[in-house]
Protein backbone atom coordinates (compact mmCIF):
# COMPACT_ATOMS: atom_id res chain seq x y z
CA UNK A 1 0.00 0.00 0.00
CA UNK A 2 1.10 3.10 -1.16
CA UNK A 3 1.82 5.59 2.17
CA UNK A 4 1.74 9.09 0.16
CA UNK A 5 -1.44 10.86 -0.72
CA UNK A 6 -1.21 12.93 -3.60
CA UNK A 7 -1.89 15.02 -6.78
CA UNK A 8 0.32 14.70 -10.00
CA UNK A 9 0.41 16.56 -13.20
CA UNK A 10 0.51 13.77 -16.10
CA UNK A 11 -0.59 16.53 -18.29
CA UNK A 12 -0.80 20.32 -18.43
CA UNK A 13 -0.71 21.52 -22.08
CA UNK A 14 -4.49 22.56 -23.20
CA UNK A 15 -5.86 22.54 -27.18
CA UNK A 16 -2.90 20.19 -28.50
CA UNK A 17 0.29 18.23 -26.99
CA UNK A 18 3.17 20.24 -27.15
CA UNK A 19 6.46 17.73 -27.56
CA UNK A 20 9.24 20.65 -28.28
CA UNK A 21 12.30 20.76 -26.30
CA UNK A 22 11.79 24.25 -25.57
CA UNK A 23 8.30 23.08 -24.18
CA UNK A 24 9.73 20.51 -21.99
CA UNK A 25 10.15 22.01 -18.54
CA UNK A 26 6.31 22.42 -18.08
CA UNK A 27 5.62 19.45 -19.95
CA UNK A 28 4.18 18.71 -23.43
CA UNK A 29 0.70 16.33 -22.69
CA UNK A 30 -2.58 17.57 -22.61
CA UNK A 31 -4.08 17.34 -19.44
CA UNK A 32 -4.66 14.81 -17.10
CA UNK A 33 -4.12 14.95 -13.47
CA UNK A 34 -4.29 11.71 -10.89
CA UNK A 35 -4.93 12.26 -7.69
CA UNK A 36 -3.91 8.76 -5.36
CA UNK A 37 -5.33 8.63 -1.60
CA UNK A 38 -5.31 5.43 0.27
CA UNK A 39 -4.82 3.23 -2.96
CA UNK A 40 -7.83 4.89 -5.14
CA UNK A 41 -7.16 6.48 -7.74
CA UNK A 42 -9.10 9.38 -9.10
CA UNK A 43 -7.70 10.50 -12.76
CA UNK A 44 -9.41 14.37 -13.88
CA UNK A 45 -9.40 14.17 -17.57
CA UNK A 46 -8.01 11.75 -20.41
CA UNK A 47 -5.95 14.01 -22.17
CA UNK A 48 -2.49 12.28 -23.85
CA UNK A 49 -0.92 12.73 -20.15
CA UNK A 50 -3.29 9.53 -19.27
CA UNK A 51 -1.16 7.65 -21.23
CA UNK A 52 1.85 7.38 -19.36
CA UNK A 53 -0.16 7.20 -16.34
CA UNK A 54 -1.60 4.41 -18.06
CA UNK A 55 1.65 3.27 -18.26
CA UNK A 56 2.43 3.96 -14.61
CA UNK A 57 -1.10 1.98 -13.25
CA UNK A 58 0.58 -0.95 -14.89
CA UNK A 59 3.85 -1.39 -13.07
CA UNK A 60 1.98 -1.58 -10.14
CA UNK A 61 0.08 -4.71 -8.29
CA UNK A 62 -2.21 -2.71 -5.73
CA UNK A 63 -4.44 -0.79 -7.14
CA UNK A 64 -6.66 -2.37 -10.08
CA UNK A 65 -9.18 0.35 -10.35
CA UNK A 66 -9.72 4.23 -11.06
CA UNK A 67 -12.20 6.79 -11.61
CA UNK A 68 -11.81 8.90 -14.88
CA UNK A 69 -13.59 12.24 -14.49
CA UNK A 70 -14.22 14.57 -17.98
CA UNK A 71 -14.88 17.43 -17.58
CA UNK A 72 -16.25 17.53 -20.90
CA UNK A 73 -15.15 15.86 -24.32
CA UNK A 74 -12.43 17.99 -26.22
CA UNK A 75 -10.13 16.59 -28.22
CA UNK A 76 -7.22 17.79 -25.76
CA UNK A 77 -9.30 15.56 -22.81
CA UNK A 78 -9.93 12.35 -24.78
CA UNK A 79 -7.57 11.85 -26.52
CA UNK A 80 -5.40 9.68 -24.56
CA UNK A 81 -8.12 6.83 -23.97
CA UNK A 82 -7.40 5.50 -26.66
CA UNK A 83 -4.40 4.16 -25.53
CA UNK A 84 -5.14 4.02 -21.66
CA UNK A 85 -4.02 0.17 -21.36
CA UNK A 86 -5.89 -0.25 -18.01
CA UNK A 87 -9.11 -0.13 -19.95
CA UNK A 88 -7.79 -2.96 -22.18
CA UNK A 89 -6.95 -5.33 -19.54
CA UNK A 90 -9.05 -8.16 -18.20
CA UNK A 91 -8.80 -7.93 -14.06
CA UNK A 92 -9.32 -4.22 -13.66
CA UNK A 93 -12.31 -1.72 -13.60
CA UNK A 94 -12.65 1.88 -15.05
CA UNK A 95 -15.21 3.84 -14.01
CA UNK A 96 -16.21 7.27 -16.35
CA UNK A 97 -17.95 10.06 -15.41
CA UNK A 98 -18.34 13.03 -17.39
CA UNK A 99 -21.38 15.68 -18.60
CA UNK A 100 -24.12 14.02 -19.85
CA UNK A 101 -28.30 12.86 -19.35
CA UNK A 102 -27.15 9.14 -18.60
CA UNK A 103 -25.01 6.71 -18.84
CA UNK A 104 -25.35 6.10 -22.84
CA UNK A 105 -24.50 9.41 -23.24
CA UNK A 106 -21.50 8.94 -21.53
CA UNK A 107 -20.66 5.89 -23.39
CA UNK A 108 -21.48 7.48 -26.72
CA UNK A 109 -19.21 10.85 -26.13
CA UNK A 110 -16.21 9.10 -25.00
CA UNK A 111 -16.51 6.13 -27.81
CA UNK A 112 -17.13 8.04 -30.45
CA UNK A 113 -13.79 8.98 -31.37
CA UNK A 114 -12.64 5.23 -31.11
CA UNK A 115 -14.84 4.37 -34.47
CA UNK A 116 -13.63 3.55 -37.92
CA UNK A 117 -11.70 5.02 -39.64
CA UNK A 118 -10.37 7.31 -37.05
CA UNK A 119 -9.13 4.46 -34.86
CA UNK A 120 -8.54 0.93 -35.36
CA UNK A 121 -9.71 -0.53 -31.99
CA UNK A 122 -13.42 0.39 -30.80
CA UNK A 123 -14.29 0.09 -27.24
CA UNK A 124 -15.37 -2.97 -27.45
CA UNK A 125 -11.34 -3.82 -27.16
CA UNK A 126 -11.73 -2.40 -23.59
CA UNK A 127 -11.88 -5.98 -21.22
CA UNK A 128 -11.37 -4.37 -18.54
CA UNK A 129 -14.86 -3.77 -16.84
CA UNK A 130 -16.39 -0.61 -17.54
CA UNK A 131 -18.43 1.50 -15.54
CA UNK A 132 -20.29 4.55 -16.37
CA UNK A 133 -21.40 6.59 -13.33
CA UNK A 134 -24.09 9.05 -12.57
CA UNK A 135 -24.20 11.93 -9.38
CA UNK A 136 -26.20 10.81 -7.04
CA UNK A 137 -27.80 13.47 -4.59
CA UNK A 138 -25.26 15.54 -6.61
CA UNK A 139 -21.85 14.17 -5.79
CA UNK A 140 -20.00 11.18 -6.15
CA UNK A 141 -18.46 9.26 -3.62
CA UNK A 142 -15.52 6.98 -4.77
CA UNK A 143 -13.76 5.64 -1.87
CA UNK A 144 -12.43 8.52 0.39
CA UNK A 145 -13.32 10.81 -2.87
CA UNK A 146 -16.71 12.95 -2.07
CA UNK A 147 -16.64 14.72 -5.64
CA UNK A 148 -19.04 17.39 -6.48
CA UNK A 149 -19.90 19.43 -10.09
CA UNK A 150 -20.05 22.81 -11.04
CA UNK A 151 -20.73 24.60 -14.56
CA UNK A 152 -18.15 26.49 -16.27
CA UNK A 153 -17.64 29.24 -18.75
CA UNK A 154 -16.44 27.23 -21.80
CA UNK A 155 -18.56 26.10 -25.05
CA UNK A 156 -20.97 23.13 -24.58
CA UNK A 157 -21.64 21.09 -21.34
CA UNK A 158 -18.50 21.29 -18.89
CA UNK A 159 -17.69 20.78 -15.42
CA UNK A 160 -15.48 21.93 -13.05
CA UNK A 161 -14.67 19.30 -9.57
CA UNK A 162 -14.77 20.13 -6.48
CA UNK A 163 -12.86 17.40 -4.39
CA UNK A 164 -13.06 16.83 -0.53
CA UNK A 165 -10.31 14.33 0.35
CA UNK A 166 -9.17 13.86 3.78
CA UNK A 167 -10.38 17.31 5.25
CA UNK A 168 -8.64 18.80 1.89
CA UNK A 169 -10.87 20.45 -0.80
CA UNK A 170 -9.01 20.10 -4.13
CA UNK A 171 -10.64 22.29 -6.79
CA UNK A 172 -10.02 21.25 -10.68
CA UNK A 173 -11.33 23.87 -13.42
CA UNK A 174 -8.99 23.02 -16.59
CA UNK A 175 -11.30 25.47 -19.06
CA UNK A 176 -13.28 28.23 -17.77
CA UNK A 177 -13.49 31.53 -19.48
CA UNK A 178 -13.47 34.17 -16.25
CA UNK A 179 -13.47 37.48 -17.92
CA UNK A 180 -16.29 37.38 -20.67
CA UNK A 181 -18.90 38.94 -19.27
CA UNK A 182 -16.28 42.13 -17.99
CA UNK A 183 -15.46 42.54 -21.40
CA UNK A 184 -18.76 42.24 -22.95
CA UNK A 185 -19.78 45.11 -20.21
CA UNK A 186 -16.74 47.04 -21.02
CA UNK A 187 -17.63 46.72 -24.52
CA UNK A 188 -21.14 47.87 -23.58
CA UNK A 189 -20.47 50.58 -21.31
CA UNK A 190 -21.09 53.69 -23.47
CA UNK A 191 -24.23 52.66 -24.70
CA UNK A 192 -26.25 51.64 -21.30
CA UNK A 193 -28.09 54.06 -19.13
CA UNK A 194 -27.05 55.06 -15.81
CA UNK A 195 -29.70 52.47 -13.93
CA UNK A 196 -29.06 50.19 -16.14
CA UNK A 197 -25.10 50.34 -16.03
CA UNK A 198 -25.79 50.32 -11.89
CA UNK A 199 -28.14 47.19 -12.33
CA UNK A 200 -25.34 45.38 -14.49
CA UNK A 201 -22.66 46.16 -12.48
CA UNK A 202 -24.62 44.35 -9.42
CA UNK A 203 -25.03 41.64 -11.69
CA UNK A 204 -21.71 41.43 -12.67
CA UNK A 205 -20.56 41.13 -9.17
CA UNK A 206 -23.15 38.85 -7.80
CA UNK A 207 -21.91 36.43 -10.57
CA UNK A 208 -18.19 36.66 -9.53
CA UNK A 209 -19.21 36.29 -5.74
CA UNK A 210 -21.27 33.02 -6.89
CA UNK A 211 -18.23 31.67 -8.49
CA UNK A 212 -15.78 32.61 -5.59
CA UNK A 213 -18.27 30.60 -3.35
CA UNK A 214 -17.44 28.00 -4.71
CA UNK A 215 -13.77 27.65 -4.72
CA UNK A 216 -13.17 29.72 -1.18
CA UNK A 217 -10.57 28.75 1.40
CA UNK A 218 -9.67 25.90 -1.32
CA UNK A 219 -6.57 24.41 -0.29
CA UNK A 220 -5.80 23.84 -3.91
CA UNK A 221 -7.20 25.37 -7.17
CA UNK A 222 -6.08 23.64 -10.54
CA UNK A 223 -6.89 26.54 -12.71
CA UNK A 224 -7.19 27.55 -16.70
CA UNK A 225 -4.80 30.10 -17.17
CA UNK A 226 -3.96 29.84 -20.96
CA UNK A 227 -3.36 33.41 -21.97
CA UNK A 228 -1.63 36.46 -21.88
CA UNK A 229 -3.92 39.52 -22.15
CA UNK A 230 -2.58 40.36 -25.52
CA UNK A 231 -3.45 36.79 -26.71
CA UNK A 232 -6.63 36.99 -24.55
CA UNK A 233 -8.13 39.88 -26.66
CA UNK A 234 -7.55 38.12 -29.88
CA UNK A 235 -9.12 34.74 -28.38
CA UNK A 236 -12.00 36.17 -26.14
CA UNK A 237 -14.83 34.02 -26.14
CA UNK A 238 -12.92 30.81 -26.65
CA UNK A 239 -13.68 29.77 -23.43
CA UNK A 240 -10.14 29.91 -21.56
CA UNK A 241 -9.00 32.40 -18.90
CA UNK A 242 -6.05 35.38 -19.23
CA UNK A 243 -3.97 34.48 -16.44
CA UNK A 244 -4.36 37.60 -14.95
CA UNK A 245 -7.83 36.99 -14.39
CA UNK A 246 -6.97 33.40 -13.44
CA UNK A 247 -4.87 34.58 -10.51
CA UNK A 248 -7.34 37.90 -9.59
CA UNK A 249 -9.74 34.63 -8.87
CA UNK A 250 -7.25 32.55 -6.90
CA UNK A 251 -6.77 35.79 -4.25
CA UNK A 252 -10.29 36.86 -4.16
CA UNK A 253 -11.33 32.94 -3.27
CA UNK A 254 -8.36 33.07 -0.86
CA UNK A 255 -7.09 29.91 -1.75
CA UNK A 256 -3.76 28.06 -0.50
CA UNK A 257 -2.00 27.25 -3.16
CA UNK A 258 -3.07 27.92 -7.24
CA UNK A 259 -1.44 26.34 -10.43
CA UNK A 260 -1.54 27.81 -13.65
CA UNK A 261 -3.00 25.08 -15.42
CA UNK A 262 -4.21 24.38 -19.63
CA UNK A 263 -0.96 26.21 -20.67
CA UNK A 264 -1.38 27.28 -23.84
CA UNK A 265 0.83 25.15 -26.56
CA UNK A 266 2.45 27.55 -28.51
CA UNK A 267 4.12 29.12 -25.25
CA UNK A 268 7.50 27.91 -24.22
CA UNK A 269 8.75 27.56 -20.53
CA UNK A 270 10.27 30.83 -20.99
CA UNK A 271 7.14 32.69 -21.42
CA UNK A 272 5.24 30.53 -19.29
CA UNK A 273 7.90 31.13 -16.09
CA UNK A 274 7.78 35.12 -17.05
CA UNK A 275 3.41 34.17 -17.02
CA UNK A 276 3.73 33.00 -13.38
CA UNK A 277 6.39 35.88 -12.25
CA UNK A 278 3.67 38.40 -13.24
CA UNK A 279 1.35 36.10 -11.11
CA UNK A 280 3.48 36.39 -8.68
CA UNK A 281 3.61 40.05 -8.75
CA UNK A 282 -0.02 40.13 -8.51
CA UNK A 283 -0.26 38.22 -5.33
CA UNK A 284 2.19 40.44 -3.67
CA UNK A 285 0.83 43.68 -5.29
CA UNK A 286 -2.34 42.62 -3.84
CA UNK A 287 -0.61 41.57 -0.32
CA UNK A 288 -2.48 37.88 -0.50
CA UNK A 289 -0.80 34.56 0.75
CA UNK A 290 -1.93 32.84 -2.20
CA UNK A 291 0.96 30.21 -3.13
CA UNK A 292 1.17 30.61 -6.93
CA UNK A 293 2.66 27.63 -9.37
CA UNK A 294 3.03 26.89 -12.99
CA UNK A 295 1.48 23.42 -12.48
CA UNK A 296 3.94 21.34 -14.37
CA UNK A 297 4.43 17.55 -15.66
CA UNK A 298 5.47 15.37 -13.45
CA UNK A 299 4.82 17.94 -10.32
CA UNK A 300 3.34 16.24 -6.98
CA UNK A 301 1.93 17.52 -4.39
CA UNK A 302 1.24 15.88 -1.02
CA UNK A 303 -2.13 15.93 -0.01
CA UNK A 304 -1.65 15.21 3.68
CA UNK A 305 1.14 18.38 3.79
CA UNK A 306 -1.60 20.88 2.35
CA UNK B 1 -52.82 28.02 -17.42
CA UNK B 2 -51.45 31.37 -15.72
CA UNK B 3 -52.67 34.56 -16.53
CA UNK B 4 -56.62 32.85 -17.08
CA UNK B 5 -57.83 35.69 -14.88
CA UNK B 6 -56.86 38.77 -16.51
CA UNK B 7 -55.46 36.84 -19.71
CA UNK B 8 -51.89 38.50 -19.87
CA UNK B 9 -49.18 36.62 -21.44
CA UNK B 10 -46.97 34.96 -19.61
CA UNK B 11 -43.00 35.33 -19.31
CA UNK B 12 -41.06 33.08 -17.13
CA UNK B 13 -37.41 33.67 -16.40
CA UNK B 14 -35.13 31.27 -14.78
CA UNK B 15 -31.68 33.11 -13.95
CA UNK B 16 -29.34 32.37 -10.69
CA UNK B 17 -28.94 35.82 -10.62
CA UNK B 18 -31.52 37.88 -8.36
CA UNK B 19 -30.26 40.94 -9.89
CA UNK B 20 -30.87 39.67 -13.58
CA UNK B 21 -34.70 38.85 -12.59
CA UNK B 22 -34.66 42.13 -11.05
CA UNK B 23 -33.47 43.49 -13.98
CA UNK B 24 -36.30 41.72 -16.45
CA UNK B 25 -38.84 42.84 -13.46
CA UNK B 26 -37.50 46.60 -13.75
CA UNK B 27 -37.92 46.37 -18.18
CA UNK B 28 -41.24 44.43 -18.32
CA UNK B 29 -42.96 47.06 -15.78
CA UNK B 30 -45.01 48.98 -17.96
CA UNK B 31 -45.69 46.29 -20.54
CA UNK B 32 -49.00 44.10 -20.36
CA UNK B 33 -47.70 40.59 -19.34
CA UNK B 34 -48.01 38.73 -16.38
CA UNK B 35 -44.29 37.77 -14.83
CA UNK B 36 -42.71 35.29 -13.28
CA UNK B 37 -38.92 34.28 -12.03
CA UNK B 38 -37.14 31.80 -10.93
CA UNK B 39 -33.52 31.32 -9.12
CA UNK B 40 -33.39 28.42 -11.04
CA UNK B 41 -34.42 24.97 -12.80
CA UNK B 42 -35.06 23.14 -9.67
CA UNK B 43 -37.53 26.14 -8.63
CA UNK B 44 -38.91 26.33 -11.47
CA UNK B 45 -39.82 23.03 -12.45
CA UNK B 46 -42.85 22.16 -10.68
CA UNK B 47 -44.69 25.61 -11.91
CA UNK B 48 -43.95 24.34 -15.45
CA UNK B 49 -45.08 21.47 -15.39
CA UNK B 50 -47.90 23.29 -14.50
CA UNK B 51 -48.07 26.28 -16.96
CA UNK B 52 -46.93 27.09 -20.26
CA UNK B 53 -45.24 30.53 -20.58
CA UNK B 54 -45.63 32.28 -23.69
CA UNK B 55 -42.12 33.12 -23.65
CA UNK B 56 -39.87 31.54 -21.60
CA UNK B 57 -35.88 33.55 -20.99
CA UNK B 58 -33.84 30.86 -19.91
CA UNK B 59 -29.93 31.26 -18.57
CA UNK B 60 -27.44 28.65 -19.30
CA UNK B 61 -24.96 29.03 -16.81
CA UNK B 62 -26.41 28.24 -12.90
CA UNK B 63 -25.55 26.23 -10.24
CA UNK B 64 -26.37 22.58 -11.01
CA UNK B 65 -28.56 21.69 -13.82
CA UNK B 66 -27.07 24.03 -16.84
CA UNK B 67 -30.20 26.37 -18.56
CA UNK B 68 -29.75 23.99 -21.97
CA UNK B 69 -29.83 20.77 -20.24
CA UNK B 70 -33.18 22.28 -18.42
CA UNK B 71 -34.81 22.65 -21.46
CA UNK B 72 -33.68 19.19 -22.89
CA UNK B 73 -36.07 18.17 -20.02
CA UNK B 74 -39.03 20.44 -20.14
CA UNK B 75 -39.12 20.08 -23.64
CA UNK B 76 -40.15 15.95 -23.00
CA UNK B 77 -43.03 17.73 -21.18
CA UNK B 78 -45.73 17.90 -23.46
CA UNK B 79 -47.21 21.41 -21.86
CA UNK B 80 -43.27 22.53 -23.14
CA UNK B 81 -42.66 20.93 -26.11
CA UNK B 82 -43.33 23.88 -27.98
CA UNK B 83 -42.84 26.70 -26.15
CA UNK B 84 -41.44 30.01 -27.28
CA UNK B 85 -37.41 30.15 -25.85
CA UNK B 86 -35.06 32.46 -25.75
CA UNK B 87 -31.83 31.16 -23.99
CA UNK B 88 -29.55 33.92 -22.05
CA UNK B 89 -25.94 33.79 -21.05
CA UNK B 90 -23.05 35.25 -20.35
CA UNK B 91 -20.53 33.10 -22.72
CA UNK B 92 -21.18 33.38 -26.19
CA UNK B 93 -20.05 29.59 -27.96
CA UNK B 94 -21.18 28.43 -31.20
CA UNK B 95 -21.36 25.01 -29.93
CA UNK B 96 -23.96 26.36 -27.27
CA UNK B 97 -25.95 28.48 -30.29
CA UNK B 98 -26.00 25.22 -32.05
CA UNK B 99 -27.40 22.64 -29.22
CA UNK B 100 -29.78 25.67 -28.32
CA UNK B 101 -30.87 25.63 -31.97
CA UNK B 102 -31.74 21.71 -31.83
CA UNK B 103 -34.05 22.13 -28.82
CA UNK B 104 -36.36 25.06 -30.99
CA UNK B 105 -34.61 28.06 -29.19
CA UNK B 106 -36.05 30.58 -30.87
CA UNK B 107 -32.88 33.27 -30.05
CA UNK B 108 -29.59 33.42 -28.35
CA UNK B 109 -29.07 36.64 -26.45
CA UNK B 110 -25.77 37.76 -24.54
CA UNK B 111 -25.58 39.37 -21.09
CA UNK B 112 -25.74 42.05 -20.26
CA UNK B 113 -29.64 42.74 -21.15
CA UNK B 114 -30.14 46.45 -22.07
CA UNK B 115 -33.82 47.15 -20.42
CA UNK B 116 -35.12 48.26 -23.93
CA UNK B 117 -33.39 44.58 -25.88
CA UNK B 118 -35.71 43.18 -23.04
CA UNK B 119 -39.11 44.88 -23.82
CA UNK B 120 -38.06 44.32 -27.83
CA UNK B 121 -37.60 40.77 -27.18
CA UNK B 122 -40.98 40.27 -25.67
CA UNK B 123 -42.67 42.08 -27.53
CA UNK B 124 -41.00 40.36 -30.95
CA UNK B 125 -42.29 36.71 -29.62
CA UNK B 126 -45.34 37.93 -28.29
CA UNK B 127 -48.28 39.75 -29.68
CA UNK B 128 -48.07 43.03 -27.78
CA UNK B 129 -47.04 46.80 -28.96
CA UNK B 130 -43.74 47.77 -28.28
CA UNK B 131 -43.13 50.67 -26.06
CA UNK B 132 -39.64 52.33 -26.29
CA UNK B 133 -36.91 53.67 -24.02
CA UNK B 134 -38.67 57.25 -23.27
CA UNK B 135 -41.60 55.47 -21.54
CA UNK B 136 -39.41 53.94 -19.24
Amino acid sequence: MSTLNYIRFWGVRGSFPAPFGSHLRVGGNTCCVELRVDDHVLICDGGSGIIPLGNNLMGQQDIKEVLVMMTHYHWDHISGLPFFVPAFVPGWKVNFFGPGENEQEIERRISEQMVDPYFPVEIEMWMADIRYKLLKNGQINYGPFVIETFNVHHPGSTYGYRILVHGKTIIYVSDNELGFIDGTIENRKEELEPREFEMIKQMQQEEHDKAVEVIEGAHVLIHDAQYTPEDYAKKRGWGHSCYIDTVNFGVDARVKQLYLYHADPTYNDFKIEEIHRECVKIVHERNASVECHIAREGMIIDIDQL
Amino acid sequence: MAGEDDKKPLVVVVDDSATSISLYQFSVEKLPIEFKGFKSPADAYPYLQEYRPDLLFLDIIMPGMDGLKFLRRLRALPIQKDTPVVMVTSKDYAQDRTVAKQLGALDFMIKPLRFQEIRDTICKYISIEPIDSNNT
